[in-house]
């Protein structure tokens, strides 16, 4: 049963897959840029414009264009999973992908960790007493909910914890620039410098990484802490837990069984605040300085590197249906009046 | 009576009546009428020109105490110039003129961008949700895929290729947000088209068109217009942050994203102002268009 639905999720997602990619291609082609003039500058002859054009392949059809970035003719394209090769950096994409990818997961995995850590427990007590102080925190954080100026509230963070009271390094990096960087197995630093032994490092990476996951923390703690909350409060009012009351549970066991209840269906919801990270990263990093998927995003936009570009969404649509799918399964797990 | 109405308030809905009190609605309703107002009127009424350097180079705002003798001298004329409310920034660009003329750019396109997803998506979503074929179902496929973007890169793509112009920020945001009122409507629509007052209009001989347009349409958009308050706040935050990264709005215009980023680099150094205020600017004025939202959430629940 849940292989057939796993089949059929995997399907579908292959489909929108390529319908994300042939959307992103026609979409980058079809604006009106010339990244052959960012490249080879304005003041560039006309053979050399030419010549720059050629051997980008952009004097070609647009959908020989295509065949190519599908992987059909002989350039390195989309299937043989280089994703091509980046136009400024003249590297393949697939590999640069790979180098900034991780920055930006630890990033938003420990921020995600961290924010349930908080939310849980607030949420709940905002839900089990009504009025008290933690209720009321919860409520107007709640109001401010997911919509917030991350940059920003980087940037006050900055102010305060470097500048003001000295507590945290510059905002220039995710590891000491004095310390030599461990050699890279998997590509996050943290667990690298971990099988390395380098516990000098760790510590430094975990260092740098603290504002801005406190960003992140902050600016979507508020979503999450609503979203336990309304759970609770539902889960509470449910029939089952007056059952349980009558039945003379105490206060704590009636709490457990409704957190279980409050929590399955916001599996699901993980997948939305995971993608909703990834998208504060962008400008996160951007303020900390650190080298994730977000300012190679970034880089390769507005240098108008084409293969870059389509790289780094497709890299992400991939992550978020993957995540989805991923927790589509633990919730099928989790609830057994799910149906495939 | 119907059942719904003769069962007692649940919890929930008890708790949450708190919150659709009246000062909630006058809160947020203020700073979305001041946020418009400015939006018009905020270059009119700074005091000094937001384009323009006035010469005096990242001066501090004064202390918040000297601000009432200061207002009072202002008011009274017995100052050369106004007063530096906010500062300036280190080009000497006055930063409360800034910030108050700044919703002239972020507001027409957050609020251009907002209202076009939520016209386009409701009337995609409808026809969606009421004529059932092929194209429609084509349709919430293609949506489907727009939604699998990130929102945040896809945004930065379409302006970055196309001009970093206001007409394609705006085009860009009703993009990335008219998926979110596709689904809605279409699903509210399908709850809709199912009950008996649809069936009635039908079964009196209405043409199709004239019953979704007529009957489904106008009790299908609560879920889209509590999104547009949400969408609105998001959509300043975005057009912010897209100038912020330098793929918006170009400077020196004034702006609240370019702001914050032209004071970050000095931000380290202590000059605290040049971007903290415009900051607080968006942050109020999301937080405003997010209580309206949920007082309009409140009150069509209790209705």
């Amino acid at each position: 049963m849940i292989g057939r639905f796993i089949l059929r999720r995997v399907i579908i997602a292959f489909f929108q897959l390529l319908g994300v990619s042939l959307v992103v291609f026609f979409l980058i082609r079809l604006l009106p840029a010339d990244p052959v003039a960012g490249l080879v500058g304005l003041n560039a002859s006309e053979e050399a414009y030419k010549q720059a054009e050629q051997s980008l392949g952009l004097d070609k059809s647009i959908f020989e264009q295509l065949s190519v970035f599908l992987g059909f003719s002989e350039d390195p394209g989309l299937v043989d999973a280089s994703l091509g090769i980046s136009w400024v950096t003249n590297e393949p994409v697939f590999l640069e992908i790979g180098r900034f990818l991780p920055v930006t997961l630890e990033l938003v995995t420990f921020s995600l960790l961290l924010s349930f850590l908080i939310a849980i427990p607030l949420g709940m007590a905002s839900a089990t007493k009504p009025g008290s102080i933690a209720d009321k925190i919860a409520l107007i954080w709640g109001m401010f909910a997911g919509a917030q100026p991350d940059y920003w509230w980087g940037l006050l963070f900055v102010f305060v914890f470097f500048f003001v009271l000295g507590v945290a390094p510059p905002p220039m990096g995710s590891i000491d620039p004095m310390m030599s960087r461990p050699s890279v197995i998997t590509g996050f630093l943290t667990i690298d410098s971990i099988l390395l032994g380098r516990f000098d490092v760790f510590v430094s990476v975990l260092y740098h990484l603290m504002l801005p996951v406190a960003t992140l923390v902050f600016v979507i703690s508020g979503a999450i802490t609503k979203m336990v909350r309304q759970n609770m409060v539902r889960a509470l009012a449910s029939d089952y837990i007056l059952y349980a009351r009558a039945n003379g549970l105490s206060k704590k066991e009636v709490g457990r069984y409704a957190l279980r209840a409050a929590l399955t269906p916001a599996v699901t919801l993980v997948g939305i605040f995971y993608m909703i990270l990834l998208s504060a990263a962008v400008t996160v990093e951007l303020v900390f300085s650190l080298s994730g998927i977000g300012q190679y995003a970034i880089r390769s936009i507005l240098s108008f590197d084409y293969p870059a570009i389509q790289g780094v969404v497709l890299t992400v649509a991939l992550l978020s249906l993957f995540i989805y799918l991923l927790l589509d399964i633990i919730h099928a797990y989790l609830d057994p009046r799910v149906q495939y | 009576m119907t059942i719904a109405e003769s069962a007692p308030p649940r919890r929930r809905f008890a708790r949450l009546d708190r919150f659709s009190g009246k000062k909630y609605l006058i809160f947020g309703g203020t700073i979305v009428a001041l946020s418009i107002f400015l939006a018009a009127f905020g270059a009119a009424i700074s005091p000094y020109d937001p384009m323009e350097a006035t010469g005096d180079i990242s001066v501090p705002p004064p202390p918040i105490e000297d601000w009432p003798r200061l207002f009072y001298l202002a008011v009274a004329g017995e100052l050369e110039q106004p007063p530096h409310w906010f500062g300036t920034d280190q080009s000497g660009l006055d930063v409360f003129s800034r910030v108050i003329s700044a919703p002239r750019a972020d507001m027409s396109i957050a609020l251009g961008g907002a209202l076009i997803s939520l016209f386009l998506g409701t009337f995609l979503g409808l026809i969606a949700g009421f004529y059932r074929n092929w194209a429609t179902e084509l349709m919430m496929r293609v949506s489907d895929v727009l939604q699998a973007f990130p929102v945040f890169i896809t945004a930065m793509i379409l302006v970055a290729l196309a001009g970093r112009e206001t007409g394609n920020l705006v085009l860009a945001l009703a993009l990335v947000y008219t998926p979110i009122f596709i689904r809605l409507t279409r699903s509210e629509v399908m709850g809709q088209s199912a009950r008996g007052y649809v069936q009635a209009a039908w079964a009196v001989g209405n043409n199709g068109f004239k019953i979704a347009v007529k009957h489904v349409l106008p009790n299908s958009l609560v879920p889209s217009l509590v999104q547009l308050s949400v969408t609105v706040g998001f959509a300043i935050i975005l057009t912010a942050g897209l100038s912020f990264v330098g793929a918006g709005v170009r400077p020196p215009t004034p702006e609240w994203g370019i702001m914050i980023s032209i004071g970050a680099q000095q931000l380290i150094l202590g000059e605290w102002w040049p971007s903290i205020f415009p900051g607080l600017a968006i942050t109020i004025t999301v937080f405003g268009y997010a209580i309206v939202g949920h007082a309009i959430e409140q009150k069509f629940r209790e209705a």
